[in-house]
């Protein structure tokens, strides 16, 4: 297990990929918050905040005729109630977590992929939210907009360690009738817990009106447990010990971890929400992206 | 009964403990484990809970697997064995490895109703019949006599092939002792490093005492070590029993009637003169013979036979007077009538008759005292006065040597040539002259004998000058056999002496004081003066004295076909003591110019299985080595031709019939060979059963009522495991192999 006080919240580079795709970033936060949430804060009490540069995929209806009439220039006309769907991003950091073969762990992978988002969303003025957990939510960030909350939810992360057991399927029950601002839930976390109460969990977010986006961070060894010799497993989160030779259960091992994660896809499908594996070895910005273009790809599709 | 009756190598069995290796391998991997914190804890207990009874019975099964390879493989090393009610009895093989050997000593020659020797083939026959060589069994066949002859040594079918060759019985004894040195040898192959050797050796045999218990040797003539008790110690060590068949004669003591030797009772033989010739009969047999017939035969011409009577037990000895015309080797062949052991009917014998050597003696001291003359007490012991005993005795005044003395300054003239004579001796010459020098040197290299005694008058400066001028030369061209010095002396007055204490032993015209009871008349005669000398690089010193120099005494050089001797002292009482020790000059001055003048011929007489050289005359053209059966075959080693102008051929043999060999040449011969049986061969005693099992505990005789296989006894032939056990070893690693390849298989890592 590598040390997560070693590793920053946001590695720099990463974020530099991200600046770099400013195309992604926009895509991102539309994807998110635009491209598949538009109709249900349609009309009501808008109020306009400012002009912006057009950029293909804007709708046309958004753009400022006039402006376009006196200087034959594209802008687009933003409003403050675009910015009502907030994002919840939401963290597991219980001790399973802390798991890692590379040089980072899988808390380490999810807090990065949670403050870049946190950092698109909040640039494109939206509200984001945090919330860690373990087997009860440990830390939470309320959604908010502007560079502060942005500042505090990288803090958040920060100070964040990894530990405790794993709840993530009675976090999510406990969440589901707290959070007060409807909107898109990411969740972060290994999902090494019962899939009977994560998917309830899903389930009643579901429910309450959210749309859940799940992230399972795994370690590229907890998918191909890939070890030879004799190991004596010590299990984090108080599962005892276990003295394994690796090559007589790879194979049962492997059958054991494709069943619970199917059980969960299965579950997904149900829900129409969305699940997606991350590996840790994945580079970030290409899950991310990825995941986007194909998300953006669906809701176009729809409609 | 249980499975296993026991071990041949119980002490191996605590290589089964080693069986416990994979298992302390295994256990010492499951230490040998690496920490890991691991989040997934859920699904490796899921699949720990799925696959722990299948992999638990893979590793336990690999684990047994090994163990009882190892296990298993300790047992087969360890031998066991199994009775005839085992329920493994079906497993076993009873492969025998059996060394059979014959007794193929003169003795089987002996005939009732059938030989000895026929019986002994016979019973082999039916032993090695009882083998079957596709099951594994090893047959080893022996024909022993002196030596022990392998016949066969692999399947039973060539052993009975090899038995076919056998047409009679040696002309040999049986040599036991040769026999267990070469089972000692086999023992110890067979036992490997385990110390136990499950040979089966079984000798078919006549017990004959002498071979079996021979009559203990005096005390000083016995060995300090005796070989055959040492070997049957070694055999017993192993673990081996020797079983002995009695093939014998039903008696204890058979009769026999043998030639035992062929002696002449003349003491000097010549040729011309009348030899009394014995041939001694020895009776074996319990009873008196009377009217027994002893002929003998002389170069094959038979004298009239004549009768004896011989008392049980006893010998007697018939004579004849036989005409010795030629000097020479003459074959003499004594027979009696013909009884059931018929190699000891007939004896040979080769007499050598020497003709009289011819030596001019060169007196260089004349007197009319015979004791102060120089060479007239050498003359009276080589040619001794007539003695009437003697005349009577052999019919004729004979005489070795026929001697001729001239004086110094008459020594080169034309009316004593050298070519009449074999030997000249140059007693005390001051000078010889200058004219006789080349005749001398001529003569000595055609192959002349020339003995050169100091004295007075050859021993001051001047004398010594001329002659180391005339006889020797630095190139070693010169005649004498070492350059002379100066004169040494003692003081015979005050005690002060000197003795030969040392000399060639070897040399033939010396071994004769080889023999300790005559050795001191050669080595305890004082030598009060004498002159030094230095001797050439092809010089031989056959006695040197016990001066501070170790001075020489008498040396030997080869001159082409001649030899050269110098005495380096008188051959007269003046300086030396030897004349007036007749025990000492006689056989020196006859051994020396016997064997200078003729050289000292080899014998051809030997026992059988001796091998003989000859030496010839004349070169051996095409010759052949007739046998005494007429069988003949050609000589391919080339003659040798010796120092002395001879040719000798062979060694010819081994000799392994008894009577007379010849060799036939061109232009020469017949040259006899005398090959002749060992008188104990023909005492047929038998050593009684219960006796030759307590001679040695390794002796075991075959009774009535033992296993014709012979596999009553020993557990090493009572049916092994240990190839079976083998192969479960090799069937337990291949499994093993596959086992782990499988489990692998199953465990690889799926991509």
């Amino acid at each position: 297990m590598k040390a997560t006080q070693s590793a920053a919240p946001l590695d720099p580079a990463v974020l530099d990929r991200l600046e770099g795709l400013a195309l992604v970033a926009r895509t991102v936060v539309e994807g998110f918050m635009s491209g598949h949430h538009r109709s249900p804060q349609r009309g009501s009490s808008v109020e306009f905040a400012q002009h912006r540069q057009y950029v293909p995929g804007d709708e046309l209806r958004a753009l400022d005729w006039k402006i376009f009439a006196r200087s034959d220039r594209l802008v687009v006309k933003e409003f403050v109630a675009e910015t009502n769907f907030a994002c919840h991003l939401l963290v597991d950091a219980s001790e399973s977590m802390a798991f890692g073969s590379l040089a980072w762990t899988k808390f380490d992978y999810a807090r990065w992929c949670a403050a870049a988002l946190a950092h698109l969303v909040i640039r494109q003025r939206d509200a984001a939210g945090l919330v860690l957990f373990d087997e009860g939510v440990r830390d939470k960030v309320p959604p908010r907009t502007g560079l502060g909350q942005e500042s505090e939810m990288l803090q958040a992360l920060e100070q964040a360690r990894p530990g405790g057991a794993t709840g993530v399927g009675s976090v999510l029950n406990w969440l589901s009738g707290r959070l007060r601002r409807r909107g898109i839930v990411v969740l972060f976390s290994d999902l090494f817990d019962e899939p009977e109460v994560l998917i309830e969990g899903l389930r009643r977010l579901r429910h309450a009106g959210h749309e859940p986006i799940v992230f399972q961070v795994v370690d590229p060894q907890e998918l191909e447990f890939d070890y030879t010799g004799l190991l004596r497993l010590e299990g984090l989160e108080g599962a005892g010990r276990m003295l394994v030779d690796p090559n007589a259960i790879r194979n049962a091992y492997r059958e054991e971890f494709a069943r619970h994660t199917g059980e969960l896809a299965r579950a997904a499908r149900e829900l129409s929400l969305d699940l997606v594996q991350l590996s840790t070895a994945q580079p970030l910005d290409v899950a991310l992206s990825t995941y986007l273009a194909h998300r953006i790809a669906r809701a176009r599709a729809r409609g | 009964m249980g499975l296993v009756q026991g071990f041949l190598h119980p002490a191996l069995l605590w290589g089964a403990a080693l069986a416990s290796v994979p298992l302390i391998i295994h256990l010492l991997n499951r230490r040998r484990h690496r920490p890991l914190a691991w989040a997934a804890m859920r699904f490796v207990q899921a699949a720990h809970r799925r696959t722990r009874r299948r992999v638990q019975l893979e590793n336990w099964l690999l684990l047994f697997l090994r163990m009882a390879a190892v296990a298993v493989l300790a047992l087969a090393i360890a031998r066991p064995f199994i009775g005839t009610e085992s329920p493994l009895a079906s497993l076993t093989e009873r492969r025998r490895d059996l060394v059979l050997v014959l007794d193929g000593s003169a003795s089987t020659g002996y005939r009732d109703v059938r030989s000895v020797h026929e019986a002994l083939l016979e019973r082999a026959r039916e032993i090695l019949s009882q083998l079957d060589g596709t099951r594994g069994d090893r047959a080893r066949l022996y024909f022993a006599g002196r030596g022990c002859l392998r016949l066969a040594t692999h399947s039973p079918e060539d052993a009975l092939a090899a038995l076919t060759t056998l047409s009679g019985p040696l002309d040999e004894p049986l040599d036991l002792a040769a026999l267990v040195s070469e089972l000692v040898t086999l023992a110890r192959e067979d036992a490997g490093g385990s110390g136990h050797s499950a040979l089966e050796v079984r000798l078919l045999t006549d017990l004959q005492r002498n071979a079996f218990a021979p009559p203990a040797p005096a005390e000083a003539d016995a060995p300090a070590v005796d070989p055959l008790a040492t070997g049957l110690d070694e055999l017993h060590a192993l673990g081996i029993e020797l079983l002995v068949e009695d093939l014998g004669p039903p008696v204890p003591q058979p009769a026999n009637l043998a030639v035992e030797a062929i002696l002449p009772l003349t003491p000097l033989l010549g040729a011309g003169l009348a030899s009394e010739i014995a041939v001694r009969v020895r009776n074996h047999g319990p009873g008196s013979r009377s009217g027994v017939r002893v002929a003998l035969a002389l170069d094959g011409e038979r004298s009239p036979s004549q009768e004896l009577d011989i008392d049980a037990h006893g010998s007697a000895q018939a004579v004849f007077l036989v005409a010795l015309d030629e000097p020479g080797f003459h074959a003499l062949e004594a027979e009696i009538e013909g009884d059931r052991l018929a190699v000891d009917d007939r004896r040979a014998e080769v007499l050598s008759v020497p003709a009289p050597l011819r030596v001019l003696l060169v007196n260089g001291a004349p007197s009319e005292d015979l004791g102060r003359d120089e060479v007239g007490i050498l003359r009276a012991a080589l040619e001794p006065p007539d003695d009437e005993a003697v005349v009577r005795a052999l019919g004729s005044s004979y005489a070795p040597f026929l001697c001729t003395e001239i004086t110094a300054p008459a020594f080169g003239a034309p009316e004593t040539p050298l070519e009449e004579f074999d030997v000249v001796v140059l007693a005390n010459v001051p000078a010889v002259p200058t004219q006789a020098i080349e005749a001398l040197e001529r003569w000595v290299a055609q192959g002349g004998c020339l003995l050169v005694t100091l004295g007075d008058r050859s021993a001051d400066p001047s004398a010594v000058e001329a002659l180391n001028g005339r006889l020797w030369r630095s190139d070693e061209t010169g005649l004498l056999p070492a350059r002379l010095g100066r004169l040494e002396s003692g003081d015979p007055q005050a005690g002060v002496y000197y003795r030969a204490t040392t000399f060639a032993e070897d040399h033939p015209a010396l071994s004769f004081f080889a023999d300790e009871r005559w050795r001191p008349y050669l080595t305890e005669l004082p030598v009060y003066a004498f002159v030094t000398c230095e001797p050439l690089s092809r010089a031989r010193v056959l006695a040197r004295l016990d001066d501070a120099a170790a001075s020489p005494l008498l040396l030997e050089r080869a001159y082409e076909r001649g030899r050269v001797f110098l005495w380096t002292t008188s051959i007269d009482a003046d300086w030396n003591a030897f004349p007036r020790s007749p025990a000492t000059l006689i056989p020196l001055v006859h051994e020396l110019l016997r064997y200078g003048g003729t050289g000292i011929l080899p014998p051809r007489s030997a026992p059988v299985g001796a091998s003989l050289a000859l030496e010839l005359e004349g070169f051996p053209r095409a010759a052949m080595l007739v046998r005494p059966d007429g069988a003949r075959a050609a000589l391919e080693r080339e003659p040798r031709e010796t120092d002395g102008g001879r040719f000798e051929i062979g060694p010819l043999g081994p000799l392994d019939r008894a009577g007379l060999w010849r060799v036939e040449a061109e232009g020469s011969g017949p040259h006899w060979i005398a090959a002749q049986l060992q008188p104990s061969e023909s005492d047929l005693a038998r050593i009684a059963p219960e006796e030759l099992e307590g001679l040695h505990p390794a002796w075991r005789l075959a009774r009535a009522g033992d296993a014709p296989d012979g596999t009553e006894e020993d557990p090493a032939r009572q049916g092994e495991l240990w190839r079976w056990l083998a192969a479960a070893t090799l069937l337990l690693l291949v499994a093993e192999t596959l086992w782990a390849a499988w489990i692998g298989r199953g465990r690889r890592l799926v991509p």
